[in-house]
């Protein structure tokens, strides 16, 4: 199982950034794939990347909401949020684990031998602020006098897009070097602060920061596939919970929100004590016995 | 299949094909194709 995720992780980070023409042209792919989201975190801005950014494009459709409206266009990206939503409820956040090139590369950066440290727990919780103050409040909230907002995940925080879309932008575009200020600066020292905790830390920007993930992770109790843990085959070793990327103890709660479903943990119990499946509906409870007067 | 699962991913096919035909896709592929200056951090 760990082969095939390293291989279906290789095979969409490369397949999803394949437009090598970047060069001879118009810098970054413009073409029909481009109306379709990725379901993983991957800038669009990258000049490789044929797919648009799902956090991107709702912030831009945020960001554009109030202009819309006052020019009377119903344009609410709902397009996406369908299509998130949808992706969330078949299968929760197994994109995080299978198919974002951003959560590809930080599997790779904790590779690199170093002590390594745990995440404190609370922390997993400011990724739900960072999906509803900047992904989806000030976007619509702080607009200028065309009633036009800002992606402001994308201009405070992303390093997906300092990694994947400024840096090699910059290299190809050198007229943009001029432009760089505050913004690019806070987005470079913030980057390589997330590439440094990557070594040390086990997924911390999916854990703390994603509001990709935040989204996903609303869905995990009620999605179509699950993790089941089957308690008469437990022996509490623990193993599941020494493999888990997230610090998750499937035995305890296998639909936890931090799941990214990378399956390790089945790898890992050698006492089948977990699967992986469709999710079974409650059984109906039983109708009670009338006791007799 | 659970319900709730179900009545969610009818709810979501429902909010994708609507925005379709309220001209997201449009949008989007204009979106796409455009450098976005935010992720640069010019501004």
């Amino acid at each position: 199982m760990i082969a095939l995720r390293w291989l279906v992780q290789t095979l969409v980070a490369l397949g999803t950034n394949a437009y090598l023409l970047f060069p001879f042209g118009s810098v970054i792919y413009q073409g029909p794939l481009k109306a379709v989201c990725h379901p993983g975190l991957n800038c669009y801005s990258c000049p490789a990347a044929l797919l648009s950014c799902p956090v991107g494009a709702v912030q831009n459709f945020a960001a554009s909401l109030r202009f819309a409206m006052d020019g009377g266009l119903p344009r609410l990206g709902t397009m996406v949020i369908g299509y998130l939503g949808f992706i969330g409820t078949l299968v929760g956040r197994l994109p995080c684990g299978w198919l974002c090139p951003f959560g590809f590369i930080q599997d790779l950066l904790y590779k690199v031998p170093a002590r390594k440290f745990s995440l404190w727990p609370p922390l997993r919780f400011v990724k739900y602020g960072v999906l509803i103050v900047l992904v989806l409040i000030l976007p619509v909230a702080l607009v200028d006098a065309h009633g036009l907002g800002q992606p402001w995940f994308c201009k405070l925080l992303c390093p997906a897009g300092t990694l994947e879309g400024a840096l090699p932008l910059i290299f190809l575009k050198p007229a943009l070097w001029s432009t760089l200020g505050f913004y690019f600066w806070n987005k470079i020292t913030l980057l390589v602060v997330i590439i440094v905790l990557a070594v040390l830390i086990s997924r911390p920007f999916c854990r703390m920061l994603c509001p990709l993930g935040a989204f996903y992770s609303l869905f995990t109790r009620m999605t179509l596939v699950q993790l089941e843990f089957i308690e008469g085959n437990c022996v509490q070793c623990e193993s599941c919970v020494r493999y888990c990327p997230t610090g998750v103890a499937p035995y305890r709660d296998p639909n936890s929100r931090e799941c990214i479903m990378c399956l390790k943990c089945l790898d890992a119990c050698r006492f089948q004590a977990l699967s992986f499946g469709l999710r079974r509906p409650l059984p109906a409870p039983r109708p009670r016995e009338s006791s007799p007067a | 299949m659970p319900k709730k699962a179900l009545w969610l991913i009818i709810f979501f096919t429902v909010l994708f094909i609507l925005g379709i035909n309220l001209g997201d896709l449009d949008y989007l592929l204009n979106l796409g194709n455009t450098i976005c200056l935010s992720c640069i951090g010019v501004g």
